[in-house]
Order: structure tokens, then sequence, then C-alpha cells
């Protein structure tokens, strides 16, 4: 084999062609400043989720944010380049870190070799808390990639409180579970959205990352009232938020107009509303911007974290003049 | 429907990968009825918003298949769809999925675009060095201590029948490329950000696909020539050098 290669290297050498394509990936990144949480520890770090495609304006706007949050299946299954990107920012501002490929709900016992790989990013982004959603993406065999609703009665609490457990006892930070926005009801669901949260994280002691924009998606789409669910969660349960800006879908098939949960466009006065409301209740660690498409339209993104901004400090001021926030970060 | 929670969850990801509830096959009488006592327009909506986005994914990186497809292009979407569930979440899979389902597609179909299974393979193999995927390579016996050269790890070698480089070159698709065999080598060279290809004369080719495991360049024989080419490969990432 070899001496066939070898006399055959000999009549061809020295040339080999270079060719084809080599699109330029990224630039050099510049070291901005840190990025520091703020001084005042009942004002939550506001800032943004990590977007690869973002990664040099999310840099060279490092000084905006008080913190980014890490999507850790993207250190799993992402690229060489857009791991060492992510990595890159340890240090740089605090991090946090977000799932989105546990999935809780599926009625098989819990992927323990993802759990230890998400264990060691968390430890390598030094991040104080790990959130995941309510929810279920894949079945063995079919992966949807799509977070799915859970039947909303005690016996899937009680699966999902023992699974809970299994994480909290091999990730080294707080656990949280997020309220995920859903199109459909199983017909069996017997407990509010409230009930079924508070039934998980009373039993476990697992916080809740309060996505706000979900919360305000699912009133209007199944016409409930927000506010009563902001008032069924014990003060100082929501520890993280996250805010977003979705879109009204209209379809023949649909009876009516449905929003969207397409982290596409500003964010929406009714989801800041409920930030409000939550913040009069709660003292999130942070609340982070959520932006996935038109991910060109970057000033949308800095004038949302200003409006988020702004409702922070309008809630504190609201604070000072006798009405304290109840609860802690803890 | 079963009762047992996860066999619900199994029949409800059935219906939602399933052409009926994705594309609205099978016409309104089937839709009408809900669906185990849940609302089936919102199944709908939900089966559309899944695959709208995992398509999405899939055709950034198969961008110039895809416009090579043209009108065909949404004819063999929908029939992936159909046939390929999505079995993982990461995006490589899916990608696999997609390049695999094209080709088995190409075989059986009268290839007005022979070149379009080549075009494919080039773009997954840009997908699987930008991740770094290693295929086909044994474990190495005992790495730490060897000296040698070897195939760099995540480089993907590609034998194309034609040469479509071209169409990576220029973007424009127009021209028809020349069947040539054309042996490639995708990787990311030290110090890039994006994958480059190089086109390998064949011999070459073949000596890059045999290099699994450190070799001693001394067994190739010790030559100026082969030496030089050695130095060459390594420098644009296509063999590791140690010792």
């Amino acid at each position: 084999m070899w001496l066939w290669l070898w006399l055959r290297l000999r009549l061809i050498l020295p040339q080999v062609r270079h060719a084809v394509s080599g699109r330029s990936g990224p630039t050099g990144r510049s070291a901005s400043g840190i990025g520091a949480m703020t001084s005042d520890e009942r004002r939550p770090a506001v800032g943004i989720g990590y977007r690869a495609a973002l990664d040099d304006w999310t840099r060279a706007n490092i000084e905006r944010f008080d913190v980014i949050e890490i999507t850790v299946d993207h250190c799993i299954y992402g690229g060489k380049a857009a791991k060492s990107a992510i990595f890159d920012l340890v240090g740089r501002i605090p991090l946090t870190a977000h799932g989105v490929g546990l999935s809780i709900g599926t009625d098989v016992p819990l992927d323990l070799a993802y759990l230890d790989a998400v264990a060691g990013i968390v430890d390598r982004l030094e991040a104080p808390a790990y959130s995941e959603h309510l929810a279920f993406t894949r079945v063995p065999g079919c992966d949807l990639a799509n977070l799915l609703p859970l039947p909303k009665t005690v016996t899937v609490a009680q699966s999902i409180i023992a699974k809970v457990r299994v994480v909290q006892s091999r990730i080294g930070v707080p656990f949280l579970l997020e309220n995920i926005t859903y199109l459909f009801e199983w017909p069996d669901s017997d407990l509010s959205d409230a009930e079924f949260l508070n039934l998980i994280c009373r039993e476990t002691g697992a916080g809740l990352l309060l996505d706000v924009e979900n919360l305000h998606l699912n009133s209007c789409n199944h016409g409930f009232d927000p506010y009563a669910f902001l008032d069924a969660l014990p003060a100082g349960l929501v520890k993280e938020v996250h805010v977003a800006g979705g879109v009204t879908v209209r379809e023949d098939f649909l009876k009516g107009p449905f929003l969207a949960d397409s982290h596409s466009h500003p964010v929406p006065d009714g989801a800041l509303d409920l930030l409000d409301y939550a913040l009069a209740r709660h003292a999130p660690a942070t609340v982070v911007l959520e932006r996935d498409d038109r991910l060109d339209a970057v000033n949308e993104i800095l004038d949302d974290v200003e409006r988020i901004r702004a409702r922070i400090s309008s809630q504190q001021s609201e604070n000072v003049h006798g009405q304290p926030t109840v609860g802690s970060a803890g | 429907m079963a009762n047992r929670l996860l066999d619900r969850q199994v029949e409800l990801l059935e219906y939602l990968t399933s052409g009926a509830a994705i594309f609205g096959d099978g016409g309104d009488a089937a839709h009408e009825a809900a669906w185990h006592g849940i609302d089936r327009s919102s199944l709908r909506l939900e089966a559309r918003f899944s695959h709208e986005k995992r398509m999405e994914k899939i055709a950034v990186v198969f961008r110039r298949t895809l416009k090579i497809l043209g009108d065909d292009a949404s004819a063999v979407v929908r029939a992936f769809a159909a046939a390929c569930p999505p079995v993982d979440i990461s995006r490589i899979e899916n990608e696999r999925q997609f390049h695999d389902f094209l080709c088995d597609r190409l075989r059986c179909e009268r290839l007005d675009l022979p070149f379009v299974r080549d075009v494919a393979a080039c773009e997954l193999a840009f997908a699987k060095a930008r991740v770094g995927v290693e295929e086909g390579e044994p474990q190495a016996r005992s790495d730490e201590d060897r000296d040698g050269i070897r195939r760099r790890r995540g480089l993907v070698l590609l034998r194309c029948v034609y040469d479509i480089r071209p169409i990576f070159e220029g973007g424009s698709g127009e021209a028809a490329p020349i069947k040539r065999d054309t042996p490639l080598a995708i990787g990311i060279p030290p110090g890039a950000d994006e994958p480059r290809v190089l086109e390998l004369l064949p011999a070459v080719f073949d000596l890059v696909a045999a290099l699994d495991d450190w070799t001693d360049p001394a067994a190739l024989g010790a030559t100026p020539e082969l030496q030089a080419l050695i130095r060459d490969l390594a420098q644009h990432g296509v063999l590791e050098v140690r010792g």
C-alpha cells in the first residue's frame, strides 16, 4: 500500500492545487470593557441572550449590558469557533446559563450524559444559575426541537418533581424552570399554569425564570388574566426574567389571529407592563432580552434594553416611595 | 389515545411531523375533528412552526443546492419533511438527514442536474468542518506518545464526480460543472475561522485518506519531495505533524 502510494507520489509531487472558496468568517474580537452587575442588589442585571450571528456587535456594545445569557446547547452542539467565542466571554461580563435541550417533560428518564455536559459548561461559564423550560421537545427517535406543553396534572407534576431533583443533584448551581408559550392545551389538564408551576417549585425549591412575553402571549391566545397568574406566584419565586417580542399570525385554518413567540420584534408594552407588575413582588437577578430573528435591526435591541432599564428604574422609584419589593433574589 | 404519557407524546410528535399536520395534506375533512381532544388548527400551527424552524437552518447550509434545484426545491423539502422526521436537536444531524434524503431521491429520479449531489455533499462537508465532525476516523491507538504525521482531525475528504468549484467560487451556478474526478479536502486551517477547500491530486488524496493514525513519514521514504509535500499539507491544515 505504502509502496504504491510512494511510487505514485514520486510521479506527481510536489503540486497540490489549492482551490475554491473560503468565505470570510468572523473578524478578530475586540476586548471591550467588562460589564458589571449593578451595585444595587435589588436592581436586576439587564442583558441579552448571546447569538453567534451578533458576536462582533455584542462585543462592541458589551458595556451596554450587565449580563449575557448563554444557551448551553450552543456550547454542546455548536462549532469550534462558536464555542470558543462563547467561552471567550467568561470574565468579560457575567454570564448566566440557559438550556433548550433537556426536555424535562419527556416521560423517560433524564439524559444524564447531557446533564453532565451541561454541568461542565455551567461551571466553565461561572454561571450563577441554570434554567430550562417546563416542557418537552422530543421522544425517543424524534426531536422536534420545539417546546411543547405538558398535561398540567398532579401526576405529571410529580414526575417532573423527581426529575428536577435529579437535575439539582448534578448541577452545582440553582435550577430554574421557565414558563413556555404554548399553542394548545392537553384535554386532561386540570391545574392552572400557576398551580402547576407552584407545585413543582414548592416541592423542589426550584426558582422560576418568568418569561413575561410567554405569559403575555398565552393570556391573549388562551384568554386568561396574566395578572392573576402573577398574583398566584409566591413572592420571591421569580429569579430571572425573559422578555421578547413576537408577531401576530393569521392563517386560514386558524379561528382568529394568534400571537407567536418569534423573538423577532420589539417587546410589546403589554409584556413590559407584566414586567413592572412582577418587579413589585419579586427581585429577579437578571432580565434578559431574547432576540432570534431580524437580527440586523440591532437598534431595536438597544432600544428594548433601554426600555427595560427604564421600567426597572421606574419600578424602583415607586418602591422607594412606599411600595416595597417583596421577596429576594436569593 | 394511549394513557401512558410517553405513548401520548410519541403519538403527538408523529402527528406534528406528518405531512397532514405540516402541509394540511388529506383535505379539509381530515382537519375538522379534534385530535385526541386537542384543537387541530393549533397543532397544525405548531407543526408548521417546527418545520419552518428546522428548514430555515437546513436552508442556510444548503443554499447553493436549493438554488440549483430551483422550482423543484419546494417539492424536495415537502417530500423530505414527510419522509424524514427530525431525530436529533443538533443542526448537523438534520443537515445530514437532508443530504442523505436528497441523494437517495436523486438516485431514484432522472438526473437533469447530476452534479447536485456533489454540491450538496460539499455544502454538508462545510457544515461538518465548522462543527468539527470527525467521521470514519478510528480511535488513535496511542495518541499521546507518538510522533509522525496524520490527517488533521475534523478534515472532511470528499471525492466529487464533477468539478463543482466554480459554483462555490462564483456563486452564480449558471454554468454546468465539468465531469472530472475532483478529490477535495475541506477543513478549517490553523488560524482561520471558516472552512477552506483544497483540491488534492488523486494520489495525495489517497495518502491523506490513509493517514488515520500517527505514521512515521520515514516509512513513506524520506525524500525532499515528500518532506516538501508534508510541509505544504501541514501548512494548509490537511496534515498534523508531530515530533
